[in-house]
This record gives structure tokens, sequence and C-alpha cells, in this order.
């Protein structure tokens, strides 16, 4: 009585990790139960093989990052789909996703639309390990639409995260543009 | 003779106050605010000094002009308001309308370095925001939004008048650029997660300036345009643009079914146009192109406060912000318009079910 009086004060206050042992009962829960907390059905881990690595975690970032951003219309499906083969994670998905919505651009493709740039810096972001700024100068062209004729390259900014894979082979794990 | 701004910033201290008086409400009337959320990335600027790029003719809303600098305007200087040397970065303009960058408002108050393709002619231009100004009355019937620098207009071929030119062009917001932009990765670009004000961002009004009006009535230009209540939804303001983009339009009937509705097609029929505005307002995915009858089911029943569908097996029209979007010459005194577009008019609603978008 003491204890549930002592956890429901915790609870009222907010923040308190004092908890008492959840019933043995609730221990095992439904995956419906699960997916209904996390919105993730759980499954089984699969392990993710990874194309190809990089040496250091500052190369794998730069790797990543140039072929982020050189494309054309005609090669960015399969050069998406081939950046997520030698990454991890949500870096992963986020350029598979891109492969699945550029095979299906009609715009991208009617346009002949090319995005080419050049990865200027990577620098640790401070007090996050294991996570980059990388900063990029890129310019967005067409070969048929004048949408992007006369637009000067623009600087962009993104953040990733690197995972070592292997002993000294890195993937980036985590890509997420700001600008 | 129209008060122009020959300098954008200089002027402001003394003439500022004056003119505010004198001119403030004419100017803030009908100022132009753009759809589409921040800039797409400053430009480098090792290429922007370096000449300007002419491209073919753009599209957009036409817009009063002025030009501003040079050796006939030597008051302007070559300072502008964020603080660039103009000279240095040709491709330049200024945002008018107000004394601070916070009341030059004409575009919507647009940020530092947002991109816009200007046309004059058969010839366009990209150009930063690097200024702001107080601006002049209205250009040929168009509010004046806009001070280019000397040596930008003189690459859209304009003749210099020692900073006394005024005109009108068109004013459009390029497209992003940059890889994240292109594959919708980056957060703000995120429309469809943030909801449909942030959807209509990337709508084909997105890249539309739309006028806006005092009050909460949509009002009809003497060009057939409407221009938009200031304190409307951004929603709503995206149907607006999206309708003056196909307003004028000829009347098709089957037209535009088939095209993505980021398109623009040459002709519309009632639902092909209607499908476009709520598109615009980021209410229809791009690929959604029903005929007039599934509108009956669209949204919720009844009357919207902002938009409303007139939806029927053999017709669909909206009223939006108080003014009729339809593609059926009702006519009538003051109606004007043959082809689909804006009406001042009421029309009968008998025989038709009244949708609404949720929230509007």
């Amino acid at each position: 009585m003491r204890r549930l009086a002592l956890w429901t004060a915790c609870a009222a206050l907010g923040g308190c990790s004092l908890v008492p042992s959840a019933p043995k009962a609730h221990s095992i829960q439904s995956p419906v139960a699960v997916a209904q907390a996390s919105h993730e059905y759980p499954g089984p881990v699969v392990h993710e093989r990874v194309a190809g690595t990089a040496g250091g975690a500052v190369a794998a970032v730069r790797s990543f990052a140039g072929a982020y951003i050189n494309w054309s219309a005609a090669t960015v499906s399969a050069d998406m789909r081939a950046l997520a083969a030698r990454s991890v994670g949500q870096a992963r998905s986020i350029v598979a996703l891109a492969a699945a919505q550029t095979a299906q651009d009609y715009e991208l493709q009617r346009g002949g639309v090319a995005n080419h740039g050049r990865v200027e810096a990577v620098a640790p972001l401070p007090g996050h390990a294991r996570q980059y700024v990388v900063v990029t100068v890129e310019r967005t062209t067409a070969t048929n639409t004048t949408a992007y004729q006369g637009l000067a390259p623009a600087w962009h900014v993104a953040v990733a995260t690197v995972s070592e894979v292997g002993p000294g082979q890195w993937a980036v794990s985590g890509w997420q543009p700001e600008s | 003779m129209a008060i122009t701004r020959p300098r954008p910033l200089a002027v402001l201290g003394l003439l500022g106050a004056l003119l505010a008086l004198t001119l403030g409400a004419p100017l803030l009337g009908l100022p132009l605010e753009f759809l589409g959320g921040g800039t797409s990335g400053s430009p480098c600027g090792a290429g922007s000094d370096t000449g300007i790029a002419l491209g073919a003719p753009g599209a957009g809303v036409l817009a009063g002009a002025s030009e501003y600098g040079g050796p006939g305007d030597p008051g302007s200087g070559v300072l502008g308001a964020s603080g660039v040397n103009l000279a240095q970065h040709p491709d330049s303009y200024a945002e008018l309308g107000g004394s601070t960058f916070q009341t030059a408002t004409m575009m919507g108050g647009l940020p530092y370095m947002t991109p816009l393709r200007i046309t004059w002619g058969s010839r366009s231009v990209i150009a930063y925001k690097r200024d702001f100004g107080f601006g002049g009355g209205p250009v040929d019937g168009s509010p004046r939004a806009i001070d280019l620098w000397w040596q930008l207009a003189g690459r859209l071929g304009i003749p210099y008048e020692d900073g006394l030119w005024s005109g009108r062009v068109r004013l459009e917001r390029p497209p992003a650029t940059g890889a994240a932009s292109q594959f919708g990765a980056v957060p703000s670009g995120a429309a469809a997660a943030a909801g449909p004000a942030a959807a209509a961002a990337c709508a084909p009004g997105g890249l539309e300036a739309v006028a806006l009006t005092a009050g909460e009535r949509a009002v009809l230009l003497s060009n057939g345009l409407a221009a938009a209540p200031a304190g409307a939804p951004p929603a709503v303001k995206g149907i607006i643009a999206a309708g003056n983009q196909i307003a004028g339009r000829p009347y098709l009937y089957g037209a535009a079914h088939g095209l993505p509705l980021s398109e623009l097609a040459p002709a519309y029929d009632c639902s092909s146009s209607v499908e476009h505005l709520l598109y615009g307002g980021g209410l229809l995915p791009v690929g959604y192109g029903a005929a007039s009858s599934a509108l009956e089911s669209f949204g919720a029943a009844g009357i919207g406060r902002w938009v409303t569908i007139y939806a029927s097996p053999a017709h669909v029209f909206m009223y939006v912000a108080g003014l009729r979007w339809d593609t059926w010459a009702a006519g009538g005194p003051g109606d004007g318009s043959s082809g689909i577009g804006w009406h001042p008019l009421v029309r009968s609603s008998a025989g038709f079910v009244a949708r609404h978008p949720v929230g509007l």
C-alpha cells in the first residue's frame, strides 16, 4: 500500500523513475499491443548486408553525400538503389524511398532534371557522437524544362550519422537533409 | 506622377514617413503574397556576381516594377539593405511596400536571398532579394511590388532611364533546387505530413503569387484575377492562386482530365478546373481526376466558411471566400467573364449538393 502510494505520487509529479515492477502477466505483450504502443509490428531482426563500406567515418559520409547529390533523371533511381545497398538504417530507408519515388516521378523524368554538386565540408557535430554536419553546393538543371534556367548553385546542409558495421568499417546509418 | 522608389534604403529615413502618410493605404491595398515558404537555399556567391543568365520567359503573375541604381541614380548608392554590395551582385531586387524589412511585404515578406524568376518581354532572369524599399503607386494597374537593380533590369533588356523606368514584369518562384528538395526529404517540404496549409505551399499555387485584399472576401480584379483575403488560411490563398493560374482559359468538355493536377492544361471543364483549384489548396492529390459527380461526396456536407463546392452529376462550381469559380457563363451585370474564371455574382444552387473541405 505504501509502495503504491509512493508510485502514485511520483506519477503525479511526472518524470519519476521509481515505478513498481509490472505484473508478470503483462510482461509478455502481444505483437498487436506492442504495435499499438510503438507503431511498429514486432518482427525478427533483419541484419542488413552492406554492399560497400569505408575505412573511416568521414570517408563514409563524403562518399554517401557525393552519391546523394550527383545524379540525373536517367540514373537517379538506380543510383539511389545502389546507395541504399551501401548504407544502413534510416539512411538506407531514405535513399530507398528516393529510389522508389524518383522511378515514378513524371515531372523529374519528363523535365530531364539532374542534380550535381560537391561536398564542401564534413565536420563532427559537437556533442553528438558519430554525427557529422555535411555542407554541399548543388546545382539543379534540366534538359526539357526551363524552370531551372539561370538558378545559381546553392548551399545545402545535412546531418549524417555513421555506424561501424565491421572492424574499422563504416557506413552511413542516418541522413537528415536540413535544407 | 507616380512616386517611384529610386533608392530602396537611403531615402527611407526622411521620405518614408511622409510617403507612408500619403501613399500608405493604396500601396498596402493589394500586396502580393508568394505561397511557398522559405528560400530554396542561398546561391553560391562565386556564381552570382559573374553575370546573369538569361532564360526563356516564365509564367507567374504580373506585378508593377521599377528600376533603381546606376549612374543616373547616384542617390541609391550600391549598398542593399541586406548589407550586400549590389554592384557586386547585380542579380538583386528589392521587395517594396514599406519602410522596414518587416513592412516591405508586397510579395509577402520574402526572406533575403529568395530567388524569383523575373520575366520581361521574351527574357527572364533569376534574381535574389537583397534589399527592400517603400515603392510607389500602381504600375499600369498592377501593384508596384518590386524594384530591379539597374543592371538586372538592363539584362532583361529594359532601357535604362536613370532609375525612373517603371513597367510590369512577371514574377514567379523558381522550383526548389538540390537533391534533398527533389527527393522531398527536406523537413520544410514535407507538405503531406504537415496538413493542407503546408501542402498549399507545394501545390501549383506554391509557385504563384496572389494579390491580397483586406477583409474576409476575395475581390475580383479588373484583369479577371482574384485577390485573396489577407487573413484567409493558406489553403484558401492556394486555391485562389491556382484559380488565377487558369482563369480565362477556354472551356472544353473533358479537357485536362488525365493530366496530373500539377500541370497546366490549355483548357478545362468544370470538374477539372475545380480539381485544379483544390489541388492548389493542397486538398487533392496530384493524380486525382474524377468527374463532377465524384465531388458530390468531397469533404464534408454543407456550406463551408471559406470554400463551398456545389456538385451535381452534370456540373460543379464553387465559392471561394465569396467569389464564385465557375465554367458556366451565368451572365448578368458585372459578371463579365466568358470562359472559366471568377464571378462576383451568385447563381442558383438548386439541384446541387453543397460540400466543403473539412476545416474550411
